[in-house]
């Protein structure tokens, strides 16, 4: 019988222990950021406008025959940079922003943070 | 501007291809005089911007026409095309400053509107081959853009 208490104890010590030890580990649970992909096709963005939530990431990606960028449209705040036909480029979006195409400047996007 | 799609007869898919490459290739060069009289910012962005994506488009139909093994065969579109660029390059050669500026953005409006013309009612029609036609269908919708920004550009001279 004292054998078997015995048994008992040095169990629950055990899960004592897996269970601290998991809590030491573990780290603390973060928001379930998403990822939305735009493709540059046909000389637009699409889908042109993108409602989603601070800390999600966007993926551009150029389907066209000919060079695009992605650009903040009010204060140049970020840019993709030239983006070559089958070139991708990506952002983690923290604030709304109005974005277009610098070379060809009557393309434009919209990103809506909730 | 040229006196395009002049004949009833049918393009043959050499014929479109030298139409798509002069084409594309007239509109460089008239970039590469815009780029060295220009000094306004945008038209010389926009410039900048016609000079690639029609070399861009060249490279395109250059590739499809090697790998399909054709020979752009010159026709009366690709001569009316030349002819009215002929014209258009000793036009505005002979302007400068605002002048150049103005008349440089007011061709590209009525050059690319005339492109788009050829391209969606002769050019995409006639071709028989269906990636000559998708390269052309494809060609449309950078046209308009270019048809906007041009008309966008124009509107700061017209104020």
């Amino acid at each position: 019988m004292a054998n078997k208490h015995s048994i008992l104890k040095n169990s629950a010590y055990i899960l004592c222990f897996i269970f601290l030890l998991n809590s030491c580990t573990s780290t603390p649970k973060e928001a379930v950021h998403k990822l939305y992909n735009v493709e540059i096709k046909g000389m637009q963005f699409q889908p042109a406008e993108l409602t989603l939530q601070k800390g999600d990431t966007v993926i551009w990606t150029n389907h066209d025959i000919v060079t695009h960028d992605v650009t903040e449209e009010k204060s140049k705040e970020w840019t993709s940079g030239p983006l070559a036909p089958g070139q991708s480029w990506s952002l983690v979006v923290t604030k709304s922003a109005d974005y277009y195409c610098s070379i060809h400047v009557v393309m434009k996007g919209k990103l809506i943070v909730q | 501007m040229p006196a395009i799609g002049q004949t009833n007869t049918k393009l043959t898919d050499p014929e479109i291809a030298s139409v798509a490459v002069t084409a594309n290739q007239i509109d460089i060069e008239y970039a590469q005089i815009a780029k060295k009289k220009s000094k306004n910012a945008d038209v010389l962005k926009f410039a900048e911007t016609m000079a690639k994506d029609h070399q861009a488009v060249i490279d395109q139909a250059v590739a499809l026409v090697t790998k399909l093994g054709v020979t752009p065969k010159d026709n009366a579109t690709t001569k009316a095309f030349l002819a009215g660029a002929v014209k258009t390059k000793a036009m505005l050669n002979s302007k400068k400053g605002g002048a150049f500026d103005k008349a440089y953005i007011d061709n590209e409006v009525a050059y690319h509107k005339a492109a788009i013309n050829e391209v969606e009612n002769v050019l995409i029609p006639d071709a028989t081959n269906s990636e000559v036609k998708s390269l052309l269908q494809s060609a449309v919708p950078l046209f308009k853009t270019h048809l906007a920004h041009a008309e966008m550009v124009q509107k700061e001279f017209n104020k």
